[in-house]
Parts: structure tokens; C-alpha cells; sequence
């Protein structure tokens, strides 16, 4: 605030001491000006600003959505949440998907990549199955999921017993339900990742490969001293948006998991979820909802700026 | 300079045209009913569908619920009522707290029962509490368990809208092959369960009953039937302390360990998204469910037969009454909603409701009427033993504020038992402490 209030006054310090001519911006024209991006600053501020301030005002009241007696409840809805087992329970399920969640989609995803960069037959055909899953709905991933992973009648319990191995709960074991999220989310947003290794691994030039390949270089060698490296910019993009999509999870755990069986698949999202808009932990929680979700956004900004400033620290090459 | 201007009036021109466009169409949604000419127009919100369905059959719920709004808008001009099909009732009350928040409210919605005591601290709510008492509503046709869920704190806030029940649901086939006997309408539940360990067979991945183990209010209304039917009840009468640990309640989720744990006869859904499917493909011998669940049933030659009772007890089921409810945007509107109401809901119309919906009756005096039985049952096979089966409700779920929270505490108690991971008393117990601390407001 204190920043933009500087600036301002130095760029009007600047205009004052421009001489007023045609060359100058007049008042017209800074009109002119904001009526043309009027739309869209309305938009962002009616469905993008307020929600966010309302937001916060909602986190220091004793709200629910339905009543219009909201008392003001100060911090009191930011101090208790590290009191409450439930947003704790969430915060290391949250910690545990993520960890598991973006390695294993982005290793994949290279590999996949990797795989997919070659000029081979049904090529097209190839990368578009890998693509595929991202454009299948959630819950329709979901339901394949629930038939894939039943126990008693799933596929996956039969093809694994036929080698032996099972039967697993999946979904339905409290130990197994947040491993089996990953792997129906990392099938779904594999094709993503790849495609955005693709495009990067496309973008190397062949010059240097060929380089490497003068100067004696193997295959493993290759990859791990040019390629590796020219995929930095991809990676740091795809760690960030993974990691806060990751955060994020929602949709699969309120359709799949229901954030069960017994909390085990109880997410951060989902949590503020049922807190604000069912009554299952109560009538009026949503403001406790709402300073969980900026204690979520804080998280994920920290967490972000983090992996920002470590990337510039470890990507030194841009293609 | 002066193009630039001549742009600026330009954007504001188009600006205004657009602000314009935006009001005169919420208007028209809106406020077509406060003007002193012409019928007074009322929204009604329900979750009923289209009636044409996508799979192109006839969706009979929607066919019946617009058929009798039509005829009510004939024969009353100065009312006329416009239907919203507004999504799934399960998402009805999220739906209804953002039209709320936006004072954006229809003067009718359908909703569950258990939202009930939230809805009632709703603002512009309408109290019906002396409506009801008026000529020719006939309050006390409508069944104990349905007038109890309506009422919140002495206060009455819906209308009845839909019934139904828990009862037994079979395969006949099953039990054919099994060479198991039918269930009767003097079955106990040792009898279930024998019945049940008799229809598993694991090499046919066949169960002898499911169960949704999701710790929903599914969960939880399936164990309060028969912590019922054990004598026992989930609150204290006046709702300050948990009564449901007692030794009927202990009995009751041992029944169900019983089959879930050692006997293994029972499908636990998790998710709670697979029964009908499994149930209509033949792996599951027994359903405990209601009447809305025939009808995904189309593979099974399936027979009804009331709940199970403990020795001495009760065949004790649980209904689940959902409510239309009122709310006042404006003198004129909400008199038309209330006549509407009276009318909609009056013994003609839900006999008719029946006879096309299927639904269960809501009154009493609808099961009075000559042959309404025989016809119900003919038309929608086992949905005259449910309907018989609404006597056997003893009475309904606490209406409290904090009515939610217990049934998550709960579910998750029941649940923790079904996995193996708890015993019925520990969990029971553990639970009631936490319900007491909820109740105590803590």
C-alpha cells in the first residue's frame, strides 16, 4: 500500500514537471482509458476482489451462510485452528499427497515425454491417448476408479491375485484410500505434464545433442547433462503448478472418498468445505471456514515464493 | 481530443445498454408477481427433473409434480405457480444458502428434513405453525414421524413433501438357490442375520446383504431403526444427553459387526455409489432400503418385507419425511404460496401423486381410501408393503441445530466397528461423549 502510494506520488510529481502540451496525457484520454477496461476491472472486482475481502470480514465473525446474525468473533476463528485436530489431520494429508502426488506425476510425465519424442508410427495416436485422461471428467474418472478399485469385484484386486498379490482395500482401507487418490490423479493429470514436456523437450535444439553426441557423449549422459537441464524451466513450471493444484485437492476426494473411510482422505479443501456450506461440524462455521481458507492461501503463497526462489537458484538455462 | 471523447461516450453507451439488459432481465424473473395487475406469479424449486429424462422415458415424479401444478393454475387464475427444476435435492440446500445469501429466495423449496433446524434461523422463513392449524388443512392427517421432523423447536416450517421408509428388500432368486425361506413379517434379526451368512458365497462373490458404510446420515438412520426397534432412542427426550450407547444400542451395532466382521455376509459400500447396481446384478441377497430404490431394480425378481424386530421388540422402521418449505417475498406471494400449498398437499393430490409418482402417501387418510392399497400395490410391486410399513414408525430423528454433528459422530462410530477397527461398546461410548460435549455446546 505504502509502495503504490509512493509511486503514485512520484509519477505525479513527474507529470507536474512535464510541460503541458499535445504530447501529454490529459485528462480525457486517462478516462478514455479506464471506461475501455471498465468491463473487465467490474468483473475481477465484483467476482475476484470482493469475495476476497468479504472472505476475510466472514473469518472474524461467527458466521453461517444462512443466518443474517453474524457477531464478530475477532481472531478467535485464526487462534483455534491449531487446536483443532481435524484442520491438522488435514494439513498432513495435504503434506503427504503432495509429496506423493508431484514426483510421481512429474517423473512420469518425463518418461511418458521422453517416450512420446520420437518419429515413429501411430505417433499421433500415441500422444493423443496420453492426453486423453485429462479431458475425461473427474467424476467420471472417479466412478471408473470405484468399479477399478472395488475389492470384492474390481479389476485391479483380480489381475493382481492372478500374480499372486491382494487383495487390497484401495479406496476403502484407511491406510490404502490416500495412495489410491494419487494414483487415479496421477492418471488423470499425467497427459498434462507430459504435454508440457513435449512441447519443452521439442524446443531443444538438435545442434546440441549433436554436440553431445560429437563429444562422445552416451545416451544417459546425454540426457543427464542437456537434456535434464534444458527441461528446468518446464519442471519449475509444472513443480509450482502441480504442487498448488495438489494444495488444492478437491474434487476427486468429495466425489470418490467422501474424505473417508474414518478421515483418512480428509483434505484441507474438502474440510473447509464441509464446514462452510454443510452442517456436519456444526451450524455456523463458516467464518472458521473462511480463516482456514486464507491460512490455506498463506500456506500456498509461502510455499510457491519457496519453490520461485529455489528454481532461480537451480534453473539456469531457458530454451 | 475530441475523437477520444466520442469513444468514451461510446463505452458508457454500451455500458448502460448492457446494465439495462441485465435488470430488465432479472426483472422480469423476479418481480413479474409484485405487479398489482395480472396473476400473482410464485416460484417453486424441486429436484424432480425433466420430464423427459435423457435416457427418453418418461420421468413420472416431473410428470406428476407439473400435471397437478397445471391444474392447480387452471383452476385458480389469480395464482399462477412457474416450477424450477433446480438440480438434485441432495444439493438443495447448499443451492438454497447462496440464494440466501443473495435474497434471491423462491417462495417454495424442497428440502430434506434434517435440514430442518438450520433452515429454521433462515431469514423471511415463513412460520406455519397457525396456517396449519387453519380449515381444511387437516395437520394431523399427515403421519407423527412427518409432523415431528416439520416441527423445530414447537415450531412448524415445512410442509410434508415426500415419505418413505426403511424395509426389507430381497432376491427371491437368491434365496430360491440358497434354499432359504422368504423373509416373514415376524422375522428377527438373528433371523436376518442366519439368513444372511446363509446367502454368502464367496466363490460367486455374492453377499448375503449391503450396507452403506460411508458414515453418511445413511449410516446412521439404517443403525437408528433398529437401536429402535432394541427400545432403545439417540437422544434423551428433551435432547441434552446421548442415550444411543445404551445397551440397545450396543446390540444393535453388534448385530450388524456380527455380519460385517465375523460372518463377512455383509457388502460394506464405502462410497456408498455401488448397492443398487451390485444388489439389481444379482451379488447381494438383502437390501435394507426404501421405496425410491425399486424402481434400479429392473433385473431382480425382488420381494418387500418389513424390518426385522429384536425379541419382544418392535419391527421398528425409520422414515425420512422431506419438507416444502415457504419463504415470505411479500404479503401477496406468500398467501398464494400458502394456497397453493394447502391445495397441493391436500388427500386428492397426493393420492394422485401416488398413483403416477409412486411415491409413498403422506397422509393417512390417503391408506384409508377403498382399494388405494390394492391399486398401489398393482401398479408399483412392494410399494404397498412400504407404505403399510410407515405405521411402524415410531417416531423421527432429534430436530436440533446440532442434529448433523451427532450424526457425523455417530457415523463415524459405526463405521469404525463395521471395518473391525473398534468394538461396538468402546465405540459407542466414545461417541456419546463427544455427542454429549456437542450437546452441552461446546
Amino acid at each position: 500500500m505504502q509502495v503504490s502510494t509512493g509511486l503514485r506520488a512520484a509519477a505525479a510529481a513527474e507529470e507536474a514537471k512535464r510541460p503541458r502540451g499535445d504530447k501529454g496525457r490529459g485528462a480525457g484520454d486517462t478516462l478514455a482509458g479506464w471506461l475501455f477496461v471498465l468491463p473487465s476491472v467490474i468483473l475481477i472486482v465484483v467476482f475476484g476482489l470482493l469475495p476476497i475481502v468479504w472472505g476475510f470480514v466472514l473469518s472474524l465473525q461467527k458466521a453461517s451462510l444462512i443466518s443474517p446474525i453474524r457477531p464478530f468473533a475477532g481472531v478467535e476463528n485464526y487462534t483455534k485452528i491449531v487446536h483443532d485436530p481435524l484442520a491438522i489431520q488435514a494439513a498432513e494429508h495435504a503434506v503427504y499427497y503432495t509429496f506423493l502426488f508431484v514426483p510421481i506425476s512429474m517423473g512420469l510425465a518425463m518418461f511418458v515425454a521422453i517416450a512420446l519424442n520420437r518419429k515413429i508410427a501411430l505417433i499421433r495416436t500415441y500422444r493423443l491417448a496420453v492426453f486423453i485422461p485429462v479431458a475425461v471428467s473427474t467424476i467420471a474418472t472417479g466412478v471408473m476408479f470405484l468399479w477399478l478399485f472395488d475389492k470384492t469385484f474390481g479389476l485391479a484386486n483380480f489381475a493382481l491375485g492372478k500374480v499372486g498379490l491382494g487383495p487390497f482395500g484401495w479406496f476403502d482401507s484407511p491406510k490404502g484410500a490416500l495412495p489410491s487418490v494419487v494414483i487415479m490423479t496421477v492418471w488423470g493429470w499425467l497427459g498434462f505434464d507430459a504435454i508440457v514436456y513435449l512441447a519443452a523437450l521439442q524446443g531443444i535444439p538438435a545442434q546440441l545433442v549433436e554436440a553431445a553426441a560429437v563429444d562422445g557423449a552416451g545416451r544417459w549422459s546425454t540426457f543427464r547433462n542437456v537434456t535434464l537441464p534444458l527441461l528446468g524451466p518446464a519442471s519449475l513450471l509444472l513443480m509450482v503448478w502441480s504442487t498448488i493444484s495438489a494444495i488444492q485437492l478437491f474434487d476427486e476426494v468429495y466425489f470418490v472418498t467422501k474424505g473417508g473411510p474414518l478421515g483418512a482422505t480428509n483434505v484441507p479443501v474438502f474440510y473447509i468445505f464441509k464446514l462452510a456450506f454443510t452442517s456436519s461440524f456444526g451450524f455456523g462455521m463458516a467464518g472458521y471456514a473462511a480463516a482456514l481458507a486464507y491460512m490455506l492461501f498463506v500456506a500456498i503463497m509461502l510455499v510457491t515464493l519457496f519453490q520461485f526462489w529455489a528454481g532461480g537458484k537451480m534453473v539456469h538455462y531457458s530454451t | 481530443m475530441k475523437r477520444r471523447r466520442l469513444a468514451a461516450v461510446a463505452t458508457l453507451v454500451a455500458l448502460a445498454v448492457i446494465a439495462a439488459a441485465c435488470t430488465s432481465k432479472s426483472s422480469s424473473s423476479n418481480g413479474g408477481g409484485t405487479t398489482d395487475a395480472g396473476p400473482v406469479t410464485i416460484t417453486l424449486w424441486h429436484g424432480y427433473g425433466n420430464i423427459q429424462s435423457p435416457n427418453g422415458q418418461v420421468n413420472y415424479e416431473a410428470k406428476s409434480l407439473t400435471g397437478l401444478i397445471d391444474a392447480f393454475n387452471k383452476s385458480h387464475p389469480g395464482i399462477q405457480v412457474k416450477a424450477d427444476y433446480v438440480g438434485s435435492n441432495d444439493n438443495a440446500y447448499q443451492k438454497l444458502t447462496v440464494a440466501l445469501s443473495g435474497g434471491t429466495q423462491p417462495d417454495i423449496t424442497y428440502q430434506y428434513g434434517t435440514s430442518m433446524p438450520s433452515l429454521a434461523t433462515a431469514p423471511n422463513i415463513m412460520d406455519l405453525t397457525q396456517t396449519v392449524q387453519g380449515a381444511g388443512w387437516n395437520w394431523n392427517d399427515f403421519f407423527p414421524g412427518e409432523r415431528a421432523a416439520a416441527t423445530v423447536n414447537g415450531h412448524v416450517y415445512g410442509i410434508p413433501a415426500l415419505v418413505d421408509n426403511l424395509a426389507i428388500v430381497y432376491n427371491k432368486n437368491l434365496f430360491d438357490a440358497a434354499g432359504v425361506s422368504y423373509p416373514t413379517a415376524d422375522w428377527t434379526w438373528d433371523d436376518f442375520v442366519s439368513a444372511s451368512k446363509a446367502l454368502t458365497d464367496p466363490t460367486k462373490q455374492q453377499f448375503g446383504v449391503g450396507f452403506p458404510a460411508d458414515a453418511s446420515e445413511d449410516t446412521v438412520w439404517h443403525f437408528d431403526a433398529m437401536l429402535w426397534a432394541a427400545g432403545g432412542d439417540i437422544l434423551t427426550p428433551d435432547n441434552t444427553k446421548a442415550t444411543f450407547n445404551s445397551d440397545a444400542g450396543v446390540q444393535a451395532l453388534t448385530t450388524l459387526q456380527q455380519m460385517a466382521v465375523t460372518d463377512k455376509s455383509m457388502y460394506l459400500d464405502q462410497q456408498n455409489t455401488k448397492l443398487d447396481d451390485l444388489f439389481n446384478s444379482g451379488h447381494l441377497g438383502m437390501m435394507i432400503t426404501g421405496p425410491w430404490a425399486l424402481s434400479g431394480y429392473p433385473d431382480v425378481h425382488y420381494g418387500v418385507q418389513i424390518m426385522p424386530s429384536y425379541a419382544g421388540g418392535t419391527h421398528a422402521s425409520i422414515s425420512g419425511p422431506d419438507m416444502w418449505v415457504l419463504f415470505n417475498n411479500g404479503d401477496a406471494r406468500a398467501a398464494a404460496a400458502v394456497t397453493f400449498m394447502q391445495w397441493f398437499t391436500a388427500t386428492e393430490q397426493v393420492a394422485s401423486d401416488s398413483m403416477i409418482a409412486g411415491h409413498l402417501p403422506t397422509r393417512a387418510s390417503v391408506l384409508q381410501q377403498p382399494d388405494f392399497l390394492k391399486q398401489f400395490g398393482a401398479k408399483f410391486p412392494g410399494s404397498d408393503v412400504f407404505a403399510e410399513n410407515l405405521a411402524n414408525v415410531p417416531k423421527a430423528r432429534p430436530t436440533i441445530t446440532t442434529y448433523d454433528q451427532i450424526s457425523q459422530i455417530m457415523g463415524q462410530a459405526i463405521v469404525s466397528v463395521l471395518l473391525g477397527q473398534s468394538q461396538p461398546k468402546a465405540a459407542l461410548d466414545d461417541a456419546a461423549g463427544q455427542v454429549d460435549n456437542v450437546l452441552a455446546g461446546q
